[in-house]
Formats: C-alpha cells, structure tokens, sequence
C-alpha cells in the first residue's frame, strides 16, 4: 500500500525521521555551546566521522558478524528446541510436571548470571555467549509456544480429527499453526534477549565481537569510536527487530490481529 | 477424577523433578564426572551459600543490588507512565517520541553501560540510570497502548456526565490502565534485575553481579553457584509477589 503512494509516504518517513534530526540538531548544540564537555560528549559530527572510519576500516563490520553469529546461533537453537519442549508441555501433562518447576525457576533467573559460570565451563570466546544466549531465548520461546498450543480451540481439534487428520499431521497442521502468532511473539522478545546477552557475554568473557569493542574503545577514552560502535549496535538490532515483525506480517497474513498489528507499526 | 489427579499428581512430579536434579548434580560432582572447580557438589555451595549469610557478605550485595534495582525500576516506571500517557493524549509528544522509542525498544541496553560509567561514574548512580534507561522503553510502549484502548464507551459516558480534562484523565484514563501497566510493570522487574546484575558484572562497584564475578575470576566455584542459586531465589520470589499483587488486587480486569 504504501509503496503506491510513492509522494506521501515519503513525506511520513520525513516526519518521523523528523524528531531524530531535531534531536540530533540539540545533541550538537548542547557541545557546540560548550554545555558539556566534548571529552564526555562528543558531537554528532565526530560520532559519524568516527563511524565512517570504522565502517571503511572495516573494524566494526568484523565485530558485528562475530556478534550477529554467537546471536544467532544461539537464537536458533534456543528457538527450536523451545518450540519442541513447549509443544511437548503442553501435551503432555507427565512431561510438563516434570518440567514445570524447571522452566519456571529458570525464568526468572537473571540469565546474565550464567555467563560467569559458563566461562568457567567453556572458556572464553564463541562457546560461552551461545550458551547464554541459547538459555535466554529458550525460556520466551518455551512459555509462548505452551500458551499458543493449550489454547488450541477444542472445535480445531475435533474438526481435523473427524476430517481423518492424523496426529502427526495434527501436530503440524493445528497445533503449531495456531501457536505461530505466540511463538512469533517469543521470537520477537527471543531476538532481544539474543542481542543482550551476546553483548554482555562479549564484555564478560571474550576477546572480540561488539561487545568488546565498544568496552575497549570506553576504557581507551575514545569516546567517538564507543558513541560510533554503540550507534552501529543499535542500528542493527533495530533492523533485526523489522525483519521479525516483517516475516510475522507475511507469515500471519491470515490472523486478524496479527497483521492489524504488523500495519499499526508500520505505518 | 483428571483434576483431582493433576492435584495430586502434579506437585509430587515437580518435588521428584528438582530432588532428581540436585541428586544429580550432587552424585556427578562426588564422581567426580567434572573437575570440582567447574561444579562443586551440591553439599558444598550450601555450606558455602550458609557462610555467605553468615558472615554478611550476601546481605550486603544483595541489599545494594536490589536498592539499585528498586531506584532506577521506580525512575524508569514512573518516568515511562507519564511519557506513555503524554505519548497517547498528545500529538506532539507522540510524534517527537514515537521515533526514539521505536529505535530504543528493541536496542540491547546493556551495550550504553560504557556511557552511563563515563557520564555517571562506577557507582550506585550510573546503574540506577541504565536500569532506568533500560526499563522506561517497555512501560511507555505498553502504557502508551493501554491509553490508546481505551474504550471508547468510557470516554464518553464521562464526558456526558460533565468530566473535565483533568478527572478524566485521573479517574477515567489512568484506572483504565492499570492492568496493563501492571503487565508491563511485570516485564520491567526482571529487565532491572537482569540490567542490574550485569552492570554490576561488567563495571564492577560491588552488588551481586560485582561479587559473582570476582569469584569467578579467583576460581571460587562454590561462591559462583551459591550466589546464582540467590539470583534465582530473588527472581523467583519477585515474580510469585507480583502474581499474588495481581491476583488480589487486579482481579477485574480478567487477565
């Protein structure tokens, strides 16, 4: 829709873009007037010029991969095996009694706490960030795909059953299609958890990735490179996130508030 | 017949469940399957967890850790309610925000810790702040969708019975809200732990995470686990005292 309205749209994406400039036009201000330091602030000028040198040097395109890895390995792997012990909870009651008091003293464990732990255990480097981020995103995705899979309507269930649907083909067709809007859900709060503890697990235990770099780059004073680096990191979780909500969109295409939602957003 | 089977069937499942793990983890560790440095029995963190209490190590991190999660949790809720709020009833707010929030909420916080230690130094304030900064962005989206879902029945039977912008706004917009922002506020107590924590871990000045991390670093397992076991404990607890909250007092609003 909006790409046939090619003037107005733009004219939208200006008025959101808007209020960063406005903001950014202050931030350089606020150092031009000498209100702060440049030592503690740096202006926006220098941020871009700093960024412009660490993207052409090639520094932070090498980190962010390493990072946007450990991310995303972690994050598919958590994702999938949650998808499974979720959809195995709930239907199977033995299995969720069992698992229950798990996943729910788990949950509420500051994940980051691990990563301590985890060093200790797997050294430092790719092995102890996966870990963490795989325990972070496996908890979301477990909750959510249980809530979608037990809220599967009775009438879905007798239907496909009466139509001669099989259980294997239940699974598919009826369970994880009904949960898809909650586990896309997870995967959302999943995604942002990955970044987290990606990066804390960098600043924890590690010798390269984003994380690192940007601590480093605080602990040397400059400050340009840090502000440039952190601006890279926000970018990039910012796009990750639109990916999510735009394969939710194309995906669920056919739930009514999914896709109210996914327009909402966009627009 | 099933629900007095999940009665009692399912507590004794979980109880069997955790005894099975910590037998585990107890038998593993005196097998000697992994070296004790990387887990130390069961036995041995409790005793090690008992001289932690003991001695006042514990009580002091974890008063300093949840005092700073508690400020920067009020600061960030108090903070995200009002711009929530401001950003549903105002155009200009909505669009000067809109933009900032939209980039801040899915941006990993824990990456702005080197900023907050140079503007707000490695003590208690700089964590206050992050926690802060890290749980205002869920709150204002969710409060902002609260007041936007406002049904409309209300506004106007308010309004014909003569409210004004301010009563409305007090007795009719921000009741409407509160189980949201409950549910919110629910998502924002474990952002603050798990931000507090690792601010800690990552820029020292003492605290849970601080402590944690020096054990690790000195090769003193027993003190890792035994505070991870706490960590839990506190998460736990938070999130079983704000579903008893939720339960008593915000039973009308149905979930």
């Amino acid at each position: 829709m909006h790409l046939k309205m090619g003037g107005t749209s733009t004219i939208r994406w200006i008025g959101r873009v808007a209020p960063l400039l406005l903001f950014g036009a202050l931030w350089q201000f606020v150092c031009s007037a000498h209100v702060v330091d440049t030592e503690f602030l740096p202006t926006p000028a220098m941020v871009v010029a700093a960024m412009g040198d660490l993207l052409s040097g090639g520094e932070i395109a090498g980190n962010i991969f390493i990072t946007l890895f450990r991310a995303g390995a972690g994050l598919i792997l958590g994702s999938l095996c949650g998808v499974w012990i979720g959809l195995m909870m709930a239907r199977s009651d033995k299995f969720k009694a069992y698992v229950t008091p798990i996943v729910g003293g788990t949950y509420s464990l500051p994940k980051s706490a691990l990563i301590p732990l985890f060093a200790l255990w797997f050294g430092i480097g790719n092995l102890t960030a996966i870990a963490a981020v795989f325990l972070a995103c496996l908890l979301p995705m477990i909750v959510n795909t249980y809530h979608g899979v037990v809220t599967t309507p009775k009438v879905l269930i007798w239907s496909a059953e009466a139509l001669g649907t099989t259980d294997r083909e239940l699974l598919s067709r009826i369970f994880l299609r009904n949960a898809l809007p909650d586990i896309l859900t997870g995967l959302r709060i999943a995604l942002g958890f990955s970044f987290v503890l990606a990066i804390s697990a960098e600043m924890i235990a590690s010798t390269n990735g984003v994380g690192k770099l940007i601590f480093m780059y605080g602990e040397n004073g400059t400050y340009a490179y840090m502000f440039a680096a952190i601006a890279c990191v926000v970018i990039v979780a910012f796009l990750a996130d639109r990916l999510v909500l735009l394969v939710t969109g194309r995906l669920l295409t056919w739930h009514e508030s999914a896709g109210a939602a996914y327009e909402r957003r966009v627009s | 017949m099933r629900r007095r089977n999940r009665l009692s069937q399912a507590p004794w499942r979980s109880i069997a469940s955790i005894i099975f793990l910590l037998l585990a983890w107890e038998t593993a560790a005196r097998a000697h399957l992994a070296p004790p440095l990387f887990l130390p029995p069961f036995s041995v963190v409790s005793v090690q967890l008992w001289q932690s209490i003991a001695d006042g190590t514990l009580a002091i991190d974890l008063a300093l850790s949840l005092a700073r999660a508690f400020c920067g949790l009020a600061l960030g809720v108090t903070a995200g309610i009002l711009l929530g709020l401001l950003m549903a009833r105002v155009r200009v707010v909505e669009w000067l925000l809109d933009p900032l929030v939209a980039l801040g909420f899915p941006s990993p916080k824990i990456a702005f810790i080197p900023i907050f230690v140079l503007w707000f130094g490695i003590e208690s304030l700089s964590k206050i702040l992050l926690v802060a900064f890290a749980c205002i962005f869920p709150v204002i989206i969710g409060t902002y969708s609260a007041a936007r879902s406002v049904s409309r029945l209300f506004l106007w039977s308010a309004m014909s019975l003569g409210s004004n912008r301010k009563s409305m706004f007090l007795h009719v917009i921000l009741p409407a809200c509160y189980p949201r922002i409950f549910t919110t506020f629910r998502i924002a107590v474990p952002v603050g732990l798990i931000t507090t924590f690792t601010a800690e871990m990552v820029a020292g000045g003492g605290g849970m995470g601080a402590t944690l991390i020096y054990s690790q670093r000195f090769f003193e397992s027993p003190t890792v686990f035994a505070y991870i076991v706490v960590m839990l404990c506190v998460g736990l607890l938070l999130d079983f005292a704000m579903l008893r909250f939720q339960s008593h007092y915000l039973r009308w609003a149905e979930g």
